[in-house]
C-alpha cells in the first residue's frame, strides 16, 4: 500500500510539489512567527534583566513594560531612596522619609518604544549616565559616555550597544560608529560611544533630553535599584512598599516572565497565524487529494474490484496525504531555517527556532493534511465500484 | 459436483430517469468447481450486469446468488466486499492495472489486499502463476512498458494470485489482436486445466467462446441457451 502511495506521489510530481509547498507555507508561518516572537521577547527580556540592579521601582497601576506614555514616575525617587526626603522651605509640607536601608545605588530610566526600520520597533532609554554606571556593569568600549544633557552638545548625543552598531547604518548610510548621526525620537543624535554588555534598550540618550521631548517634567519610567547585598533584596522591597505605597516594586529576576505576560496581543496574533496555517494546510491537501481522487476514480474502482474495504481505501489515501504532509513539514523546516538566516542577516529582528513552535508547526502540517484528505478519502471509499470502473 | 456460482431467478432492474430497465429478468445458472464457461450475447443483453452481480459489485433486485456455498443476496456491502476479496478474481477488457506500479507491484498489491499479514516475499502461488503465464521476465516493467497481451497476462496473474474460487473475466480479449488473444485464451485454458480454476468469461468472440467447456447465450436479460461444448 505504501508503494502505491509513493508511486502516486512520483507519478504526479507537480501536484505533489504544490501540495508540499502549501503545507510548508503553513509550517514556515508558524515557525517563523513563533520564533520571531520568542526571539524578540527573549532578547528584550534578557536586556531588561542584564543589569546588576536587583530591584525595579515602577509607577502604580498595571505593570506595562512598553507604554505610550513613558514618563510616569518622578525621577526624584532615585535620590529619595538613597538620601531620604526632608521638608524644605520650598516644600514644607512634604512628609519626611529616611533613606532606604540596603540601597547602594539607584538610577532613573525613561523608556520609549519607537518605530524602527521597515519592520520592527525599538526601545530607547533616557538615562542618567553617572548613576547608571553605579547600578550596572555598563562600560564604554569606544568613544565616551553620555553627559547629563544640560548643554547643547551632550543633549543630542547617544550611545548604542555593539549589536546596534553592527546591524545599523547611520544617516550617512555607513555602518554606525562613533561620530555617526542617527535618528532617535525624530531627532538627530550623534553617537558618542558604543557600550557593552547589551542592557535595556540598545540606544540610550540623556534622560533630560527625553524629558524635554515629552513635556519637560522631571519624570522617568522606572528606577533601577542596586542593593548592598543580594540577601537584602526582600528587606529593601518591603521597606520600599512601606515608605512609598501605591507603587510597584519587583525583583529584576521577574522581568522576563513579566515580558511574556505583557504580550497578550502578540499571543492573539500567533493564534491567528496558527489558525491560518491550519486552514492553509487543510485546504491545500483537500484540493490536491480531491483532484487526485477524481483523476484516479478508475483506480479506486480497481481497488474495490480487488476487494479493498472502505477502511483500506481511506487508509491508502490518508497515507498518501500523510506522506505529502511529512515532506511539506520537512520542506517547511528547511525554508524556516533559510528564512531565519535571511531575516537575521538583513534586519534587527531575532528569530528563535524553538522546539515548542517546531512541534506546533509539525502537528498543524500533519493534522491539517490528514484532515484535508479525509473528505476525499471517504468520498472515494463510497464510490460505486461499477461506475468507478467505467469512469473515463 | 460442487457449485461455485449459483444464481436462482436473479433479477436486476435499473431506474434510468423515469424508465425501468430490466437488465436481468430471471437468471438461473449454476457453474461448478473447475468449470470454464463463456457467456455470449449481443450488447445490452445483461452479460456485464450478470458478471457485476456475480462479483458482488451490484446488488440484485431479487433472486438469490450463492458463491462457493455462501448466500451473497442477504449480505451487506461490507460483507460482499469481503466475499469478493476472498473468493473472486476479476479480469477486465481494459486490463485495469495500476499504471504507477510495476507488474510485480500490481500483484503484490492484490496479495496485500487479500492478506494484510503477507509480506513482500515472493509467495509460492505467485511463483507458480508467473511461470505458467510466462511473466517472470516482465515483473519489473510498468504496464505502459508492456504489450497489450502482456498487460492482460499480468491482469490474469493478479486475478488468480490469491487462488480465488471464481475468475470473472469481462471480454478479456476485447482489446487484443488475434495473436495476443490466442495467447491469453491459452493462458486461461491452462489455468483451468492445470490449476482447476473456475472461470466465467464474457465474450463476443465465438472463437474465444469455443475454448470454454460450456457456452451460455443471453438475450434481453434471459438465458436462451446453455450448452456444453463437445471437444473434438
Amino acid at each position: 500500500m505504501d508503494s502505491l502511495s509513493l508511486a502516486n506521489l512520483r507519478q504526479r510530481p507537480l501536484r505533489t510539489a504544490v501540495s508540499m509547498a502549501g503545507v510548508s507555507l503553513g509550517v514556515v508561518l508558524v515557525t517563523l512567527m513563533g520564533g520571531l516572537t520568542r526571539g524578540m521577547t527573549r532578547d528584550a527580556a534578557n536586556r531588561q534583566s542584564n543589569v546588576d540592579a536587583e530591584i525595579r521601582f515602577l509607577p502604580g497601576g498595571p505593570i506595562s513594560i512598553t507604554t505610550s506614555n513613558p514618563l510616569m514616575l518622578s525621577a526624584r525617587y532615585a535620590d529619595a531612596l538613597l538620601h531620604g526626603i526632608q521638608p524644605t522651605p520650598d516644600n514644607p509640607a512634604v512628609e519626611a522619609r529616611p533613606p532606604v536601608a540596603g540601597v547602594m545605588a539607584a538610577t532613573p530610566v525613561g523608556q520609549y518604544l519607537q518605530a524602527a526600520g521597515a519592520i520592527g520597533f525599538e526601545l530607547v532609554d533616557g538615562v542618567d549616565f553617572q548613576s547608571l554606571k553605579d547600578t550596572s556593569r555598563i562600560r564604554i568600549i569606544k568613544g565616551h559616555g553620555l553627559g547629563d544633557g544640560s548643554d547643547e552638545q551632550s543633549a543630542h548625543e547617544a550611545i548604542v550597544d555593539k549589536y546596534y552598531a553592527e546591524k545599523n547604518v547611520g544617516l550617512d548610510n555607513h555602518p554606525v560608529r562613533v561620530g555617526s548621526s542617527i535618528k532617535v525620537l525624530d531627532q538627530t543624535f550623534t553617537v558618542a560611544g558604543i557600550y557593552d554588555p547589551p542592557m535595556l534598550a540598545r540606544v540610550k540618550i540623556p534622560l533630560k533630553t527625553m524629558q524635554e521631548l515629552f513635556g519637560g517634567a522631571d519624570n522617568c519610567s522606572f528606577v533601577m535599584i542596586k542593593v548592598e547585598k543580594p540577601e537584602m533584596i526582600k528587606q529593601v522591597i518591603d521597606t520600599l512598599n512601606e515608605y512609598y505605597p501605591g507603587n510597584n516594586v519587583i525583583p529584576t529576576s521577574e522581568i522576563p516572565a513579566l515580558y511574556s505576560q505583557n504580550l497578550f496581543a502578540v499571543d492573539v496574533l500567533l493564534d491567528v497565524v496558527v489558525g491560518l496555517a491550519s486552514v492553509i494546510s487543510t485546504l491545500v491537501i483537500l484540493l490536491g487529494m480531491y483532484t487526485t481522487i477524481t483523476e484516479r476514480t478508475r483506480e479506486i474502482g480497481i481497488l474495490k474490484s480487488l476487494g479493498a474495504s472502505k477502511r483500506l481505501i481511506v487508509s491508502i489515501i490518508e497515507r498518501e496525504a500523510a506522506l505529502i504532509s511529512l515532506l511539506g513539514v520537512i520542506l517547511g523546516f528547511v525554508l524556516s531555517v533559510i528564512g531565519r538566516y535571511s531575516i537575521q542577516s538583513s534586519t534587527r529582528l531575532i528569530v528563535d527556532l524553538d522546539l515548542k513552535w517546531i512541534l506546533i508547526a509539525a502537528t498543524i502540517g500533519m493534522l491539517g493534511g490528514l484532515l484535508g484528505a479525509f473528505y476525499p478519502a471517504v468520498r472515494a471509499a463510497n464510490l460505486d465500484p461499477v461506475e468507478a470502473l467505467s469512469y473515463e | 459436483m460442487q457449485a461455485i456460482l449459483e444464481t436462482i431467478d436473479l433479477k436486476m432492474t435499473y431506474r434510468v430517469g423515469k424508465v425501468d430497465v430490466h437488465a436481468l429478468r430471471g437468471i438461473t445458472l449454476t457453474v461448478n468447481r473447475g468449470e470454464y464457461i463463456a457467456i455470449m450475447g449481443p450488447s445490452g443483453c445483461g452479460k456485464s450486469t450478470l458478471l457485476h452481480v456475480a462479483g458482488g459489485m451490484l446488488t440484485p433486485t431479487s433472486g438469490r446468488l450463492i458463491i462457493d456455498g455462501e448466500d451473497v443476496t442477504a449480505m451487506t456491502d461490507a460483507q460482499r466486499t469481503e466475499m469478493r476479496r476472498r473468493k473472486i478474481g476479476f479480469v477486465f477488457q481494459r486490463f485495469n492495472l495500476f499504471p504507477t506500479l510495476t507488474a510485480e507491484g500490481n500483484l503484490k498489491l492484490a496479495e496485500r489486499i487479500y492478506s494484510k499479514h503477507r509480506n513482500g516475499a515472493e509467495s509460492e502461488a505467485r511463483r507458480r502463476i508467473l511461470k505458467l503465464l510466462k511473466l517472470e521476465e516482465k515483473m519489473h516493467h510498468k504496464p505502459l512498458e508492456l504489450s497489450g497481451g502482456e498487460q492482460q497476462r499480468v491482469a490474469i496473474a493478479r486475478a488468480v494470485v490469491n487462488q480465488p474460487a471464481l475468475i470473472l473475466a469481462d471480454e478479456p480479449t476485447g482489446n487484443l489482436d488475434s495473436e495476443n488473444s490466442k495467447v491469453v485464451l491459452d493462458m486461461l485454458r491452462g489455468l483451468n486445466e492445470e490449476l482447476g480454476q473456475t472461470i466465467v468469461m464474457i465474450t463476443h468472440n465465438p472463437e474465444a467462446a469455443g475454448r470454454a467447456d460450456r457456452v451460455v447465450e443471453m438475450r434481453d436479460g434471459l438465458i436462451v441457451s446453455n450448452d456444453a461444448l463437445v471437444r473434438g
